[in-house]
């Protein structure tokens, strides 16, 4: 768990970039810092590994005041990531993915089978890709391997920065979707930066909206789509409050609120299926594409029952008239 | 030259080239490694000296000594030992020689070593710096694992420029009696024997030719590719 604690930053010269700010982030919560350049998003990010330190208040990491530890101890201990210009240029890809592992003074064995693990995990071909320099991979590759060694040492506690702002639209939203089964099996603590509404939708549990250093609204993506806090609020979702309604649900959640239960399992997951982390416009496109009536679900290969087209529909027209 | 006057020369003058060329490579090798030695430190200093200002004034001074003729510092070499044996009384010094000679090479080395280390350092990334610390590295850390490895290509190019420069500047210290094969140049044209001023000027030329062309080799091989790839 993280807890700031009324914390203001003031740079030298007076800007002030943070204003009595407090908010506390669960254990396995991903929390999106949202807002404009010059909001306090990233300040209030780096605040947390101090590379900026506080001008007052305090934050704690499971309980423990990060001012009192060794700032480069409690670094290791947390995974940082950020846009693709993150990746060490002189190293591979190894060596990238190596470097808190090697901090830590790893065995030397635990590091190579902890980097093909890594590399498995995000969808990158450990023997092809291992040796490469980053400059001899793609954006949405460069973009895998910047998660994969902010995860390497398995740290409680992730940091993004913008971790997915340099991408095309199609690779991005197919990292996001990756990144959201990725840590359903995973569970940390992440602290998520975005300019992007759209994606701290999508990406949060709850999602803090900030502008000139003050936090707006605090809530999950749902309460913020449907019941904005301000004007400010209303205005930063503009007009894609019924796009961002329809991505603030989840089949997941419809699974929970029809009461579907795990029935009539099918006897291997067929390629039509519907993830649980899909949401309504997932879901709607997945249907679109299907010829069946009914779509199973499956939560990180685990299957969890089935959707009906019709009953799809229903929460749809729901959720259009909440918005 | 006929074929009989070549064999000739070579037979009065080769042991003197090739023991001359070994005393102009002696002292360039000694010049840049001393220089080596001191600036690349003096240069990753600077470069990530806390006060912006002082490191600006001392790459301002580095700058203002760097369009000094390397004739000009030959000499001031020359006084500055005459100098120190004459008016302080350094009496274990010879005014003349290999020291001096050196020293002033040293001395025309040192700037763009230490311009292209700092350089090398400062040009790397603040955001790669930045993720390094948020990785958890110690400051030396960055700086042996992440700014150095990255400055790598500046320095090797600062070491090609002030390798070529010292063959080129190593031809004027004989006049300060440092033994080179600027020697052979001087006297050939003291006596105007083209065939002398050949014999000092053509291994110097050749020496400064082959060492541009295998340090910019080594430079460009040690180059993160980034550059090549992006222009594909």
């Amino acid at each position: 768990m993280i807890a700031f604690e009324r914390i203001n930053k003031t740079y030298p010269g007076g800007t002030v970039a943070v204003r009595d700010l407090t908010l506390t982030v669960a254990e396995g919560e991903t929390l999106v810092l949202l807002g404009t350049s010059g909001s306090g998003k990233t300040t209030t990010m780096k605040m947390v590994n101090r590379l900026i330190e506080p001008t007052s208040g305090q934050i704690r990491i499971a309980g423990q005041d990060i001012m009192v530890q060794d700032a480069v101890t409690l670094r290791r201990g947390i995974g940082y990531a950020i846009q693709h210009i993150g990746l060490f240029p002189h190293m591979t890809v190894a060596e990238n993915i190596a470097v808190v592992p090697k901090l830590l003074q790893w065995p030397g064995q635990k590091i190579n089978s902890r980097i093909d693990e890594l590399l498995s995990m995000v969808g990158v071909d450990p023997d092809e890709f291992r040796g490469r320099l980053p400059s001899q991979l793609s954006g949405g590759q460069k973009q895998r391997i910047g998660v994969a060694r902010a995860l390497a040492a398995d740290p409680p506690v992730i940091l993004m920065d913008e971790p997915f702002g340099a991408l095309d639209p199609i690779t991005r939203e197919q990292l996001q979707n990756e990144f959201l089964d990725l840590e359903s099996e995973i569970k940390k603590t992440i602290i998520f930066v975005t300019h992007d509404i759209f994606e701290a939708v999508k990406m949060g549990d709850r999602i803090a909206l900030l502008h000139e250093g003050v936090v707006q609204q605090l809530g999950t993506p749902r309460e913020i789509v449907l019941n904005p806090a301000n004007e400010f609020v209303s205005d930063f979702l503009g007009h894609h409050r019924f796009q961002l309604s329809l991505l603030t649900k989840t089949i997941r959640s419809i699974l929970r609120e029809l009461q579907i239960t795990p029935q009539s399992a099918p006897a291997e997951q067929p390629t039509d299926f519907l993830p649980a982390r899909s949401t309504l416009i997932d879901a709607l496109d997945a249907f679109q594409a299907a010829s069946q009536d009914s779509l199973p679900v499956y939560d990180a290969k685990q299957f969890q029952g089935w959707v009906a087209r019709h009953q799809l529909f229903q929460v749809v027209a729901q959720v259009m008239g909440e918005a | 030259m006929s074929m009989l006057a070549m064999s000739q020369f070579l037979q009065d003058y080769g042991s003197d080239i090739i023991r001359l060329t070994g005393d102009h490579l002696v002292l360039t090798f000694m010049a840049v490694a001393i220089a080596a030695a001191l600036a690349v430190p003096t240069g990753v200093l600077l470069a990530m000296c806390p006060w912006r200002r002082f490191s600006n004034v001392m790459l301002g001074i580095v700058n203002i000594f760097q369009p000094i003729p390397s004739l000009a510092m030959v000499a001031l070499a020359g006084a500055l030992f005459i100098f120190l044996k004459e008016k302080l009384g350094w009496g274990f010094l010879r005014s003349t020689g290999f020291a001096p000679g050196l020293v002033a090479l040293v001395a025309y080395a040192l700037l763009p070593i230490i311009r292209n280390t700092y350089t090398g350092v400062r040009q790397v990334d603040d955001t790669i710096v930045e993720v390094a610390m948020g990785m958890g590295m110690k400051r030396v850390q960055v700086l042996f694992r992440v700014q150095l490895p990255l400055a790598v290509p500046f320095i090797l190019a600062g070491l090609r420029i002030a390798t070529v420069w010292t063959i080129g500047t190593a031809t004027l210290v004989s006049l300060i009696g440092a033994s080179s094969l600027g020697g052979l140049i001087f006297t050939g044209i003291a006596r105007s024997r083209i065939s002398l001023i050949l014999a000092g000027a053509i291994p110097a030329i050749i020496l400064a030719m082959v060492f541009d062309l295998f340090l910019g080799a080594t430079e460009r091989r040690l180059t993160p590719d980034e550059n090549i790839i992006n222009t594909k």
